[in-house]
């Protein structure tokens, strides 16, 4: 009766009540910021004195912070592209494939996920600095490709496994080439997957902070290093109208990929 | 015709279907395994050949705290977490799913929100002149503004802000695999929904807590950002320490050895935790 | 009858407009043996739910001795009941699972013992005391089952489909398990099947359940000799329905024209019917014979197929009015010059062993 919504009596109550008040702290942050940016108080008074769009004026009056946004973009674009591609291809080999050592290969690809960041940081930082790729966009890419690409391998992975290979190998006997089954018929099947694998990549190197800040260099910064460098200064509310702008980006992400989700599962 | 008629993978020497997997071998091998190794090599060889960086490392009573915190940090996290994971994603598990849904959003936007933003907002919401402080001053709970940041709580608000989807997305495919007709009879055999829970749906759902729990501590011990952002200097953790080390001191032999620690401690764990779950793990969100 | 034990009173569920359960009474005296026959969704586990508390009725009232449940939460209502699915704690061992029951109600360790022993014994499974579920078959888990359902010796035993899942052998082993434990136990049992055959062999009682109503309850007997309805009939045993016209009943004995003519008198009729109305005339495969009886009634028939079992014989007949007849007559009619397969020819019966029910 425990797994019953309709007997639990009291204690449903009281976990409804509870689940609420959990995700009301799950939402706060979130919404308490967006507000905040369009309070007019500097010193972040709640609730705010009047309300205001200076914040988003001076955000976009700042060419820093636009500059940021577009690199931190420009990386992400890059770095989720090249994940899925060599994900892709990744996956095939760790789950068609039939040689020893496939799930050695497969925790080995996806340990940049699990291992500490801050690790993976100082290691990529002293090892670019020595390569001359220190505070390069390359070198950002390339950082940032090794930390997504668990984030690409594991939601292909997972649609491959779903897939019926006989139904790939069915197009073959019908006569396509091994290559055109493959573009026709398994990757469209697995198109939620890869669109997944693009978001999350995305994502994993949109909101990347820590090998970010050992990266950068004066001229190079992404948003989160110039989030960062705001944060250790002041709380400037510039900052409140920033974050409320990933905020709207989110959400935007979640609605695309739910109604895109819908579509593709037809 | 295996694997890997597409890709040339029958290269000589290439084991039959590998090849596909060649890209992302040179990019993980060339630029995570060679750098980590380096780093790691520094620990013993920075600035001169030995084990002095070790020696100072576990010989420093500053550095020893910062072990013993970074550990009882998120062993709090962890166990927080779990408390305040569980009967939501129990709920969730049961509930109908026109609500649920909106739960599950809650929970996706705020995985899904910029880190930085999220920390951000606790610390605006934490400072002493911070919404928390007024509320809690406005309603006669307290007369001094509560020290909510910069120190041990702040951390353990943040972390566990962020480490909750991440305990209760698992958590809920693990409940709701549990048949509910086991509650049901465990019902009519006698036994009290206490008894129930305690006897039945708590066990039951052990390995998901085990296998979830595992993963946020783990998650928690590298942590960098939110401890550094929401915690206090007495209280450092060992990512800012390693940080810390290495890019204002300058020190990367010492660095380097106490980044070994966390690495050798977080992939016992990880092992650990892939046995419990017998090599899947949960990819959240999508 | 003896005073009901356990009544079921005008028992309703809806599911939003949907109604699963109609009004359902039933009265079960103590020690009895009620099966719950009926197709899938005909509200059979829908019933039991509302005697195990799994779900409120949405009006009506279960009593037991003449005190309500309803108020009474399931962990109190001190029932045992075996399911469909195998519903055995997974991380407790079978000697646990059977210890349950009596751990949740504080009995002392050595009672715990005793019983245990003596539960797995009543179902054999004495050696398999500290095996864990999963390495049970699915029989040996469905005794698991009936021995924690007995563990704590409720009044009262609800099985759902316990059998459903096993293949056949087992499921006729265990059948006969069910029925000596009901003699040793003596527990009122609640069974539910749609097996009519697992019904006919277990049951004291059986009720029949159609779209959420009892169409008719009595012993497996009366529903076979005197199925109250076209359904009922279908639903128990095997039956052949012919078109008719009613013509006229009197003292009870009814006359109807069958499609092709010929007039049949002295048939059992389950309802008044008016003169001209539409009726179908049902006859069970082994009331019928090749050979005439004493009082018997003849259909022209063509012979389509037979075929010998030893034991008896089977016929496939079809009327000229195209509808297919099975007839199966028992060893004492079965005509020792066989049948051949060809037009013009004629089976019987005796009309007090037909029915009539409604078109
Ligand atoms: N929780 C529910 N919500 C909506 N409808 C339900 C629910 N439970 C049962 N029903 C409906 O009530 C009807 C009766 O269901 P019930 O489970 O009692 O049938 P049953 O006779 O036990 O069938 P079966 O032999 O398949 O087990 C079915 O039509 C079913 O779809
Ligand atoms: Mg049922």
């Amino acid at each position: 009766m425990l797994l019953d919504y309709n007997r639990l009596g009291w204690l449903r109550v009281a976990l409804a009540g509870f689940t609420m008040l959990v995700a009301a702290f799950l939402l706060l942050p979130v919404v308490f910021i967006v507000l905040l940016s369009f309070g007019s108080s500097r010193w972040l008074a709640f609730p705010p004195p009047g309300w205001t769009l200076k914040w988003y004026q001076q955000l976009f009056a700042d060419p820093a912070w636009i500059d940021a946004a577009l690199t931190s973009a420009k990386i992400a674009a890059m770095s989720a592209i090249l994940a899925v591609v060599i994900g892709l291809f990744a996956s095939f080999a760790l789950v068609r494939g039939e040689f020893r050592g496939r799930q050695v290969l497969r925790g080995l690809l996806l340990t940049p996920m699990v291992l500490p960041v801050v690790v993976f940081a100082i290691a990529a930082y002293a090892f670019f600095l020595r390569i001359g790729l220190a505070g390069t966009t390359v070198g950002f890419v390339i950082a940032h490709t090794v930390l997504a690409l668990p984030f690409a391998i594991i939601p292909i992975t997972a649609a491959l496994e779903g897939f019926d290979k006989s139904i790939e190998d069915a197009a073959i006997v019908c006569g396509a080439s091994p290559l055109q089954a493959r573009l026709r018929i398994t990757l469209p099947s697995i198109r939620i997957g890869i669109f997944s694998a693009a978001i999350f990549s995305f994502l994993a190197s949109w909101d990347e902070v820590v090998v970010a800040i050992f990266m950068a260099s004066p001229t190079l910064q992404t948003l989160p290093v110039k989030i960062w460098g705001s944060l250790r200064a002041d709380l400037s509310p510039v900052v409140a109208a920033a974050s409320s702008l990933l905020v709207g980006l989110t959400l935007c992400l979640m609605i695309v990929t739910a109604l895109l989700r819908r579509k593709l599962s037809r | 015709m295996h694997g890997n008629s597409l890709r040339r993978g029958s290269i000589a020497g290439l084991p039959a279907g590998s090849g596909g997997a060649l890209p992302a071998l040179v990019l993980v091998g060339l630029f995570f395994v060679v750098p980590v190794v380096a780093l790691l090599l520094r620990s013993v060889t920075d600035p001169e050949p030995g084990l002095q960086n070790y020696a100072a490392l576990f010989g420093s009573g500053t550095y020893v705290r910062v072990f013993l915190n970074t550990f009882l940090v998120a062993a709090v996290v962890t166990a927080v977490t779990i408390v305040v994971a569980f009967p939501v994603a129990w709920m969730l598990a049961i509930m109908p799913p026109a609500f649920g849904s909106i739960v599950f959003g809650i929970i996706i936007l705020s995985m899904w929100t910029n880190l930085l933003t999220r920390t951000y907002a606790w610390m605006v919401l934490l400072q002493r002149t911070g919404v928390i402080n007024r509320t809690l001053m406005g309603m006669g709970i307290t007369q001094e503004p509560l020290p909510l940041i910069n120190n041990l709580t702040g951390v353990t608000i943040g972390m566990v802000y962020i480490m909750l989807p991440f305990m209760i997305l698992p958590l809920v495919g693990t409940l709701r695999a549990i048949d509910p007709m086991t509650l049901r009879a465990a019902a009519l055999c006698g036994a009290t929904p206490f008894q129930a829970f305690r006897r039945i749906l708590l066990p039951l759902s052990l390995p998901g807590i085990a296998a979830g729990g595992l993963m946020v501590f783990v998650m928690s011990l590298g942590y960098f950002v939110t401890p550094a952002l929401l915690g206090g200097t007495s209280n450092m953790m060992l990512a800012e320490m390693i940080a810390q080390t290495v890019q204002s001191l300058l020190n990367w032999g010492l660095g380097s050895a106490a980044a070994f620690v966390l690495l050798v401690v977080t992939m016992a764990l990880y092992v650990l935790q892939l046995r419990l779950v017998g090599g899947k793990r949960p990819a959240g969100g999508l | 009858m003896t005073k009901p034990f356990l009544s079921i009173r005008a028992v309703r569920k809806t599911f939003g407009a949907f109604v699963a359960v109609h009004d359902v009474t039933i009265d079960v005296p103590k020690g009895e043996f009620l099966t719950f026959l009926g197709p899938s969704g005909s509200g059979k586990s829908t019933t039991l739910y509302a005697i195990a508390g799994f779900q409120d009725p949405s009006s009506g009232d279960v009593l037991l001795e003449d005190k309500s449940l309803l108020s009474v939460p399931s962990h109190k209502r001190n029932i045992g009941m075996v399911f469909q699915r195998y519903t055995l704690f997974p991380h407790l061992s079978v000697a646990e699972n059977v210890a349950f029951p009596l751990r949740v109600r504080h009995r002392p360790d050595a009672e715990v013992k005793r019983k245990v022993a003596d539960m797995l014994s009543l179902v054999r499974l004495e050696n398999f005391a500290d095996r864990f579920p999963g390495a049970l078959s699915g029989g040996q888990q469905q005794r698991v089952a009936l021995a924690r359902a007995l563990a704590y010796d409720p009044p009262i035993l609800l099985m759902d489909e316990p059998l459903s899942a096993l293949d056949k052998k087992l499921r006729q082993e265990i059948q006969a398990e069910i029925r000596r434990i009901h003699r040793e136990t003596g527990v009122t049992i609640l069974y539910v099947t749609h097996d009519q055959e697992e019904a006919l062999h277990l049951s004291d009682r059986i009720a029949l359940f159609k779209e959420g109503r009892i169409e008719q309850i009595g012993t497996g007997e009366d529903l076979y000799v005197r199925p109250a309805s076209e359904f009922v009939a279908g639903f128990i045993g095997n039956s052949n329905f012919l078109p008719a016209e009613h013509l006229e009943t009197a003292a009870g004995a009814a006359t109807v024209r069958l499609a092709d003519g010929s007039i049949v008198t002295g048939l059992t009729a389950a309802e008044p019917f008016s003169k001209g109305q539409k009726v179908r005339l049902m006859v069970r495969p082994e009331a019928l014979s090749l050979t005439p009886g004493p009082a018997s009634a003849a259909l022209a028939v063509d012979i389509v197929d037979t075929a010998f079992f030893g034991d008896r014989r089977r016929v496939v007949a079809r009327t000229p009015g195209g509808d297919e007849i099975d007839v199966r007559p028992t060893s004492d009619t079965i005509d020792p010059a066989g049948a051949t397969a060809g037009s013009g020819q004629r089976i019987f019966f005796d009309p007090a062993a037909a029915f009539l029910f409604p078109a």
